[in-house]
């Protein structure tokens, strides 16, 4: 059925947990289901982010040379971008570092922190991402189409606004009472 | 004092004469957005979301301040001062580090509220994630900078009605803080007299109790104002 | 002393002076001195008793005499010519040959450096020769540490006429007759605040003079209170008896150290002589001043935040109306004028309203002081009538641009103004003119900019400027001047995108439009007329945009 809908969701700088509000739609995937596929997500299978999206769900914030690089593939490949929860907004948890200066951060995580087993060794592989100075929301980065902040958005509001794209309307959170920071 | 005629939004209004424009639309249920604005204290102007246009005059005039003058013609509500609205709003979120989700203000917080009023989704502006301090230093209290807003209630608070005098402001444009007596820990303070006043004058997560948890804040900014219509009535 | 007294002493303050045959005046304005007046002074009085001249010719130290940058000066009077960096070596040769043998030193002469033939008398160099002194009178000519200089030129001759044959309306009516309009920035008419303040009833007035100065590069409200302090304390005791105040203060900035012990100096004189304090020259009439220092906060030169500073409190402004005609200092009807308008006065009430409304142009009356500073030749004070021409200013007056460069624009205003580029240079300064280019005449620094002046550097300069000097108070200039300056470093640093241009634009509009005083108000001018004038300078900084 080529008039269904392609859906993807990704996960740059969050903790995921704006995808387990998309997995507290429950039963309401279904309806989802009827009208749209979804091709790439941490919860289906897929390594590179496909071409031809309609609708890209983006959680987090860009906070690496690899955040980057994959949201500016993700703006080429998709009609759509939905920035999806506080981080992705306004950079929120992620963005608390941004008042350090980096090596700071990194000292305090891999140096002087008491857990550490690593000692003190910063991570170093090329295969590892470069982390950038100042973690910035996606629309500092690329043109974003539809913001749903919260942290995380209930699955309501996230139901609601994928339900009114898939029906092409455009959803309006004020209107509906959804808006909501934290 | 004399009656006289207004308009506000185009309906006319029969209003007291030396009432404020805010006054009068919180009598009339017409909405006005404030955040620095607090019953029972003096005003200062200095939030500036709630700025009307009034005929005749050039600028845009906050209503707090303002006072309700024969035949003004006044809107609260046109594209402009909404637009002003969503951006003042913005900058407040952007100018400190306001993440919601790990303060103790959350889903309690009148800037949150402010947000929605305004139908933020997003603050469009570079946040600047400034370096801020905790003064976790009294025994009771805490004075969180990262949420501060600089409306000063708290300053006039402690002066208008405690008669303490703690905080007042230190530094210029966006390296203004509140400080405690001249600039020291709270908790050394020899003027606070830990009446609590000022954290129910906060807006917002920058002054709260200690052993509160993340969103269980219960602030009552209405009780500054009961307390000085009591103190009005010799109560 | 009463008013048959002022006339006598001036009289004899005149017959005084009239006993000399030369009069050497020595610039001890504040530029000069620190380029080592003080010690040409000194120097000259010693070299002058040495040679028994004392008697023939009086050596006195003056305010500003204008071409700052070419100090420390000296001046010949009455042949009025003027050496120009003078150092105590030159003293006795100049002595020798100006006095004993009346042969000026060509080499010495003011602006010998640039033009090939200097003038003897100074009047007949363009710098001079197109200005109008008025504000500035004066000043440059006198001793400002002798009230009995001030008297001899017809000092205080106004006070007294006003106190004995005006009534307030009458003082009023002419000040408003002149069209004077407030120098201090917004230009507004003079003599309907005056009028204003007058007409609410209150037992308690003020009378505040702005000394505060705050504009970067901005020096002609001191060379004023440097240069004729006496002028200034005049001004503000008509306006007490125009308006009703008793009471004054003059608010002067902590940087200006000569000026405020110059002023201080002079209200001492002024109370001593019966020209301040109770029944002023017999009058029913009393008037004090006292100064106040404030602490070199641009915004405390903003009436209301002034009026806070000078009420103990932190120098933030308030929310107008009130105006402070109504509720001003300590909640009573306050006038506050800047220093140039005071100094304006006098000489309003000498020559009539009537002359003073001829001078300038139809709305904008009478002469300007402006602040000549950047790449241009001959920098310093000058004061012109309104309507002189940029070119003429820049290019006769300011004797072009260094080095041979070539003109790009002149920013007006300092950081609440805008810039003129070179297709506008035949724009006529005065407030309308300037306010349809999109800067506004501000209290007179004009900073010249040649070729190599980056706008968008200019621009990120003044709202450096104006984000420190914020103070806080109100939302949109807190951070609003922070997020554009943080915008225009990005876009200066080739890190911009149209976007960001885009968010600069409309901060700008709404910065103007919602601040609670006219700093944040005025902030965004610079960047909106470098915009306006040379947006491809910005639109070629934008390489990257967001997709
Ligand atoms: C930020 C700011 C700074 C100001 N600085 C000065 C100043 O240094 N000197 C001054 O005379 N007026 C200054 N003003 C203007 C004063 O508020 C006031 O309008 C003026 O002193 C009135 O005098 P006038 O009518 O003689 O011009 C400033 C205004 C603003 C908004
Ligand atoms: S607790 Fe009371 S006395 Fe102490 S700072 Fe707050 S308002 Fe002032
Ligand atoms: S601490 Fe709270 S009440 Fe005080 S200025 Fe900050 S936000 Fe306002
Ligand atoms: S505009 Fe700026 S200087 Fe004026 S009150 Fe607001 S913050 Fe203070
Ligand atoms: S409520 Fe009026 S300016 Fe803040």
């Amino acid at each position: 059925m080529d008039s269904k809908k392609k859906i993807a969701t990704v996960c740059l700088g969050g903790c995921s947990g704006c995808h387990m509000s998309i997995l507290d739609i429950d039963e309401r995937i279904l309806d989802v289901a009827k009208l749209a596929d979804i091709v790439k997500s941490p919860i289906v299978d897929g390594k590179e982010f496909p071409e031809g999206v309609d609708i890209a769900i983006v959680e987090g914030s860009v906070t690496s040379d690899e955040h980057w690089h994959e949201i500016k593939l993700i703006r080429k490949r998709s009609k759509f971008i939905v920035a999806l929860g506080d981080c992705a907004v306004m950079t929120n948890v992620t963005g608390m570092r941004n008042y350090f200066p980096l090596q700071e951060v990194i000292d305090e995580a891999y140096k002087n922190s008491v857990s550490n087993d690593a000692e003190g060794a910063e991570p170093n592989d090329p295969a590892l991402l470069k982390l950038h100075d100042k973690v910035v929301p996606l629309q500092e980065v690329v043109k974003v189409d539809f913001i749903i902040p919260g942290c995380p958005p209930s699955a309501d509001t996230i139901f609601y606004v994928l339900f009114e794209f898939l029906n092409n309307r455009i959803p309006n959170l004020s209107e509906v009472n959804k808006l909501k920071y934290g | 004092m004399q009656n006289i005629t207004i308009y506000i939004d185009d309906k006319k209004l029969e209003v007291e004469s030396g009432k404020t424009i805010l006054e009068v639309c919180r009598n009339n249920n017409i909405e006005i957005l404030t955040m620095c604005h607090l019953e029972g204290v003096l005003d200062v102007g200095a939030c500036r979301l709630c700025l009307v246009e009034i005929e005749g005059v050039n600028k845009l005039l906050s209503a707090c301040t303002t006072k309700v003058a024969a035949n003004m013609v006044i809107r609260t509500s046109t594209e402009r001062i909404k637009r002003y609205q969503r951006i003042t709003t913005e900058l407040l979120f952007a100018e400190r580090n306001h993440m919601c989700s790990v303060c103790v203000a959350n889903g309690k917080c009148e800037l949150q509220n402010l947000g929605y009023k305004v139908e933020m989704d997003s603050i469009r502006y570079p946040r600047l994630f400034p370096q801020c301090e905790v003064d976790t230093s009294h025994s009771w209290y805490v004075l969180d900078h990262n949420r501060c807003i600089m409306c000063t209630r708290c300053v006039r608070v402690c002066s208008e009605v405690e008669g303490a005098f703690n905080w007042s402001v230190k530094n210029r444009g966006y390296q203004v803080r509140i400080i405690s007596d001249f600039n020291t820990p709270w908790g050394e303070s020899t003027t606070c007299t830990s009446c609590g006043k000022c954290l129910h004058a906060c807006p917002t997560g920058a002054l709260w109790p200690k052993a509160i948890v993340q969103g269980q804040l219960d602030k009552k900014p209405e009780i500054i104002e009961e307390l000085m219509a009591k103190r009005k009535m010799g109560l | 002393m009463n008013r048959n007294d002022l006339k006598v002493i001036s009289e004899k303050a005149k017959e005084k002076h009239k006993k000399y045959k030369h009069k050497i005046c020595v610039c001890c304005g504040a530029g000069c001195i620190s380029s080592g007046s003080e010690g040409v002074l000194l120097k000259l009085q010693k070299e002058i008793v040495e040679r028994g001249l004392q008697n023939e010719v009086e050596v006195i130290p003056t305010g500003c005499m204008g071409p700052c940058n070419q100090g420390p000066l000296v001046k010949y009077l009455p042949e009025n010519t003027i050496y120009q960096k003078v150092d105590c070596e030159n003293i006795s040769q100049i002595v020798q040959s100006q006095i004993v043998e009346k042969k000026p030193i060509e080499d010495l002469l003011l602006f010998s450096d640039f033009h090939p033939k200097p003038f003897i008398n100074a009047h007949d160099d363009p710098f001079f020769k197109k200005q109008l002194k008025i504000a500035l009178k004066d000043c440059g000519d006198i001793n400002p540490e002798e009230v009995e200089d001030y008297l001899a030129y017809d000092g205080y001759l106004a006070l007294g006429k006003v106190l004995f044959q005006m009534s307030p309306e009458d003082v009023i009516a002419e000040i408003k007759h002149s069209r004077l309009r407030g120098r201090g920035g917004a230009g507004f008419p003079t003599g309907l605040k005056w009028e204003t303040v007058y007409k609410y009833v209150s037992e308690e007035k003020y009378v505040i003079c702005n000394g505060d100065e705050g504009d970067p590069g901005a020096f002609m409200d001191r060379s004023v209170l440097e240069g004729n302090p006496h002028r200034v304390i005049e001004g503000m005791a008509i306006a007490g008896y125009a308006v009703g105040a008793n009471k004054g203060f003059a608010y002067i900035r902590g940087e200006y150290p000569l000026a405020i012990k110059r002023f201080e100096q002079a209200i001492k004189q002024a109370k001593k002589n019966g020209l301040l304090g109770n029944k002023i020259l017999g009058s029913e009439f009393s008037f004090d001043i006292e100064v106040r220092i404030g602490a070199g906060a641009f915004v405390c030169g903003e009436e209301t935040a002034l009026i806070a500073s000078i009420e103990g409190k932190r120098g933030t402004p308030k929310p107008r109306p009130p105006f402070p005609a109504e509720s001003g200092l300590r909640g009573k009807p306050t006038l506050i004028n800047n220093v140039e308008t005071f100094a304006s006065i006098v000489p309003i009430l000498n020559n009539g309203g009537e002359w003073y409304s001829e001078i300038g142009t139809p709305k904008s009356a009478g002469t300007k002081v402006f602040a000549l500073a950047g790449k241009i030749n001959y920098s310093g004070l000058i004061e012109v009538p309104m309507g002189t021409s940029l070119r003429e200013i820049v290019f006769e007056l300011g004797g072009g641009i260094q080095g041979g460069g070539e003109f790009k624009a002149a920013q007006t205003g300092g950081p609440s103004g805008g810039c003129i580029p070179a297709k506008h240079l035949d724009v006529k300064m005065d407030y309308e003119s300037l306010m349809s280019l999109g800067s506004i005449m501000g209290s007179g620094g004009l900073i010249v900019m040649d070729e190599k002046s980056d706008m968008v550097d200019v621009a990120r300069y003044f709202m450096e400027f104006c984000m420190d000097e914020s103070c806080g108070k109100c939302v949109p200039c807190r951070v609003g001047t922070k997020m554009m300056h943080d915008l225009l470093q990005k876009i200066y640093d080739g890190k911009g995108t149209s976007i960001d241009l885009e968010r600069l634009e409309e901060l700008a509009i709404y910065v103007k439009e919602t601040s609670l005083c006219g700093l944040g108000a005025s902030a965004p001018n610079p960047l909106q007329s470098t915009l306006r004038h040379f947006r491809e300078e910005y639109e070629s900084k934008i390489e990257q945009d967001i997709d």
